[in-house]
């Protein structure tokens, strides 16, 4: 079983290199791959010094093209399993056999982690906004594509090979976390979701103010809903 | 319309198609553009030459006052413009995406086989 982690990271010189050890300390027989996506600071400089395997894009694509780079090479590689894992340290790697597990049982073709599920697990529980958010987000999808995500913005994600080759092919690039989980549902795949625990940004800034988040909703639900109807109408003929 | 300012508006638009000419010659830009701005610029040279075609034409279909359709009408050609433009602008930054993606992961590549060799 070849399990991948793909990490993007846009600038963060401060937290990739600890993130990544935190990876290799885990286990020495994961698979990381770091897609840097274009950055402008010391990243590239880090990754080559420390003899860190990744990819560097040769201009900036966002974090749908540089995680969509990672899918590519999971399926390129034939590994079974790609695990979306942020650069930034959010995100806990001791949840991987959490986050894998449904997987490896055939209950699910994509696994989100997510920080609501359980409260107790999860010191990183983030905004009373943010909830709100992700709960006006999780509401579209329900009605759009039939099924209750909790966490549907969560960086934090497994998929099989299915998935994996899927997501290689096609990827979306403006909201890729909730329109990939809408695209899937639609198309039949079994998505679950396993609790995480998250942590606070250990470095770096993380840019969201009322006006963005409020823009990002509007664009987000209109996403869903464009989604949802165009890969019915494509399934129906 | 004064003849005066009919007849340096029609100079502005012979200026203005012989420049088209000369992009058509350079060819920098596709031909189908070519064609449609030289489509505006031969039907502003029609109406200019054409004594009261502007103002018939408003009549028959209704407007009031000739210039009200002549806006009409060019804002319909811009709205529609820039709607074509954003469907291209999203069509190449797909194929960009893909380009990006691919080159890089060449270049991975080749760089993975060079430290082998080594």
């Amino acid at each position: 079983m070849k399990v991948l982690i793909i990490i993007p990271a846009y600038n963060e010189q401060e937290n990739i290199l600890g993130t990544v050890n935190k990876i290799k300390e885990y286990s020495e027989e994961l698979d990381y791959i770091v897609i840097n996506d274009g950055s402008t600071d010391n990243t590239e400089k880090i990754l080559i010094e420390n003899n860190i395997n990744h990819i560097k894009l040769i201009n900036n694509l966002g974090i749908g093209g540089a995680v969509q780079t990672g899918y590519k090479y999971a399926y390129e590689n034939g590994f079974d399993i790609a695990i979306q894992f942020d650069g930034d340290g959010q995100h806990d790697i001791n949840y991987v056999p959490n986050i894998c597990e449904p997987i490896l049982n055939g209950q699910a073709d994509m696994v989100i982690g997510t920080r609501y599920l359980d409260k107790s697990s999860s010191k990183f529980q983030s905004t009373f906004m943010r909830r709100l958010g992700s709960n006006i987000i999780s509401i579209f999808i329900k009605v759009f594509a039939g099924k209750k995500i909790t966490d549907p913005t969560s960086g934090f994600r497994a998929v099989n090979k299915k998935v994996i080759e899927e997501f290689a092919k096609e990827y979306p690039k403006e909201y890729p976390e909730p329109e990939s989980t809408v695209s899937l549902l639609v198309n039949g795949y079994k998505v679950e979701e396993t609790p995480v625990n998250m942590n606070e940004r250990t470095g770096g800034t993380s840019s969201i103010r009322l006006w963005k988040s409020v823009d990002y909703m509007v664009k987000v639900v209109l996403a869903i809903i464009i989604d949802s109807i165009s890969l019915k109408r494509r399934r129906k003929k | 319309m004064q003849l005066s300012l009919r007849i340096s508006l029609i100079i502005i638009m012979l200026i203005y198609l012989f420049c088209i000419a000369k992009s058509v010659k350079r060819k920098n830009m596709r031909i189908g553009y070519l064609v449609f701005w030289s489509i505006i610029g031969l039907l502003l040279i029609i109406a200019l030459i054409v004594p009261n075609l502007v103002n018939n034409i408003s009549r028959i279909v209704g407007f009031e006052i000739p210039l009200n359709m002549i806006l009409s009408v060019a804002i319909f050609i811009i709205l529609y413009l820039i709607f074509h433009l954003m469907t291209l602008i999203s069509k190449e930054e797909k194929k960009n995406t893909l380009l990006i993606q691919e080159v890089s992961m060449l270049k991975k590549r080749v760089e993975d086989l060079e430290k082998k060799e080594e």
